[in-house]
């Protein structure tokens, strides 16, 4: 094949299409890239009154439901203590066993202490726990806000 | 061993052969010498438009639901909360008018330079094929997003092709899928918009492509007589050419980004309601006469179209007078669609 040499006006103009569609293509895989990844949400926390402080005595509970998900509110000597009644292990409901002071599952016999720690039994770790906030006479506690609509 | 050695033996072609091929089909493809001019390079927009619309489509397909209780929110969650969710719609959405305008302008190219006379009549024919389908892509497209204007447009549209004699009623039942326009309407467009039409689309287009290669572009008369190769001078013209689509389509979404419109409503027809654009030459014609009327005398325009090719060697004997027909036809259809188009653009 014989090699034509081209001139130098041509090879600039030339190569300002390439670096010109090079770079649109760049843009354009970024935005699609962008389009099919949805970005990372910064956790987001809202306070929600779960208690008033003389409500539960010392050493009992109150099982509360929060979007249709049982919590557990404890009040220890120590203060106020909430966690998820979902067990670690495969996800039953625990519940709450006044007179041995301790959390029990039924499913696989798991069994955690008043502090959410594993005792016995299957669960792999202890049960969530809420951060509690007390403001004045009220409990608090702080829960993650989940976006709202069919795209969660 | 080699990278291509070792593909060679899974691939046990003929590798020169390949490449010779490859330089007669692509590379040194002849170019007459009158494709230095824009306006005849008309072919290729369409093309590059719908390989934008194909991957924007795609993308979009990420997220759209087609559903009642969910489509309206699906586009706009697209819309406002995706990244860059609006560009790619807007690309879309923009795409198909500029596939529309695109298709117009290169069928009133092709027929004033009367480039489909013999041997070039099918392709012709696949054109006008090609120009409907697109259409059709257009109105099921817009009636997926489940606004207002889209669900009455579906309603209002698939009620006319009840009007298509013997097959009208069953054509109707199997468009909708059923006797009114429901769930199965839109699970029924979203298939034909995303699964039927472009293998069909894409059929023809090759269709097109290889019958336009097999003969040779048709050159008009009065340019010089010549050839250059497709390497580099229209390779480069293609690139500028996507490159000025892209960025027209980039800009009209960002002036002009396509809105949602309110959610459908079965219960209320909107005071105004009108098509997209294109199809006002059929809208306000249908405002003029009865509806079979309308539906008929169309149906005789598509026909007419269609073999446009081969009624024009029958009207007249010499090549100038026949020349003199295609002009009086091709303005009188032009003159009709952009004053129809422009009236309705301007009335209530």
């Amino acid at each position: 094949m014989k090699e034509e040499k081209q001139s130098r006006r041509n090879f600039l103009f030339n190569f300002g299409i390439i670096t010109a569609a090079f770079l649109a293509a760049v843009a354009f895989i970024r935005n699609v890239f962008l389009f099919l990844v949805p970005p990372r949400r910064k956790k987001k926390y809202h306070k929600y009154l779960v208690a008033e402080e003389q409500e539960i005595p010392v050493g009992q509970a109150k099982q509360i439901s929060i979007s249709k998900k049982p919590v557990f509110v404890l009040h220890l000597e120590d203060g106020y203590h909430v966690y998820s009644g979902i067990c670690t292990h495969l996800g039953c409901i625990v519940r709450w066993e006044e007179d041995k002071q301790r959390f029990y599952c039924p499913c696989h016999k798991g069994v955690y202490d008043k502090h959410g720690n594993v005792i016995s039994g299957p669960p792999p770790r202890p049960l969530d726990q809420f951060e509690v906030v007390k403001e004045g006479k009220l409990v608090y506690i702080q829960v993650q806000e989940k976006p709202g609509g069919p795209w969660a | 061993m080699s990278m291509k050695e070792w593909l060679k033996e899974r691939f046990p072609i003929d590798y020169e052969k390949f490449v010779e091929i490859n330089e007669r089909i692509f590379i040194k493809e002849p170019i007459p010498l009158h494709m230095k001019k824009w306006w005849y390079c008309s072919g290729a927009t369409p093309l590059i438009v719908f390989a934008f619309q194909v991957i924007t489509g795609i993308l979009l397909t990420f997220y759209f639901v087609p559903s009642p209780e969910m489509a309206y929110e699906s586009v706009r969650h697209i819309t406002e909360d995706v990244r860059l969710g609006f560009w790619i719609r807007g690309l879309h959405r923009w795409g198909s008018n500029l596939m529309v305008i695109a298709l117009l302008l290169h069928i009133t190219r092709v027929f004033f330079t009367r480039a489909y006379r013999k041997p070039r009549e099918i392709n012709w024919m696949i054109g006008v094929i090609l120009f409907f389908l697109t259409l059709t892509f257009s109105f099921t497209g817009y009636s997926l997003t489940y606004n207002q204007l889209s669900y009455w447009a579906t309603t209002v549209g698939t009620n006319m092709i009840k009007q298509v004699p013997f097959i009208g009623t069953w054509l109707l039942t199997f468009l909708r899928g059923g006797e009114e326009v429901s769930a199965n309407t839109l699970t029924r467009f979203f298939t034909i918009h995303v699964g039927l039409l472009p293998p069909l689309i894409i059929f023809f287009i090759s269709l097109h492509i290889i019958i336009l290669r097999l003969h040779g572009v048709s050159e008009p008369e009065g340019f010089p007589k010549g050839h250059y190769s497709f390497y580099p001078h229209h390779f480069y013209k293609i690139i500028i050419i996507t490159l000025f689509l892209l960025t027209v389509m980039s800009t009209f979404t960002i002036i002009l980004p396509p809105g949602l419109g309110e959610p459908a409503n079965p219960a209320v027809t909107p005071l105004h309601i009108k098509p997209e654009w294109y199809f006002f030459p059929m809208y306000r014609f249908l405002k003029l006469v009865p509806l079979n009327v309308g539906i008929i005398v169309t149906g005789l325009f598509v026909v007419l179209m269609l073999f446009w090719p081969f009624i024009d060697p029958i009207i007249a004997k010499s090549e100038n007078k026949r020349r003199l027909w295609a002009y009086a036809v091709g303005g009188l259809t032009l003159l009709i669609t952009v004053g129809m188009t422009v009236w309705e653009m301007f009335s209530a």
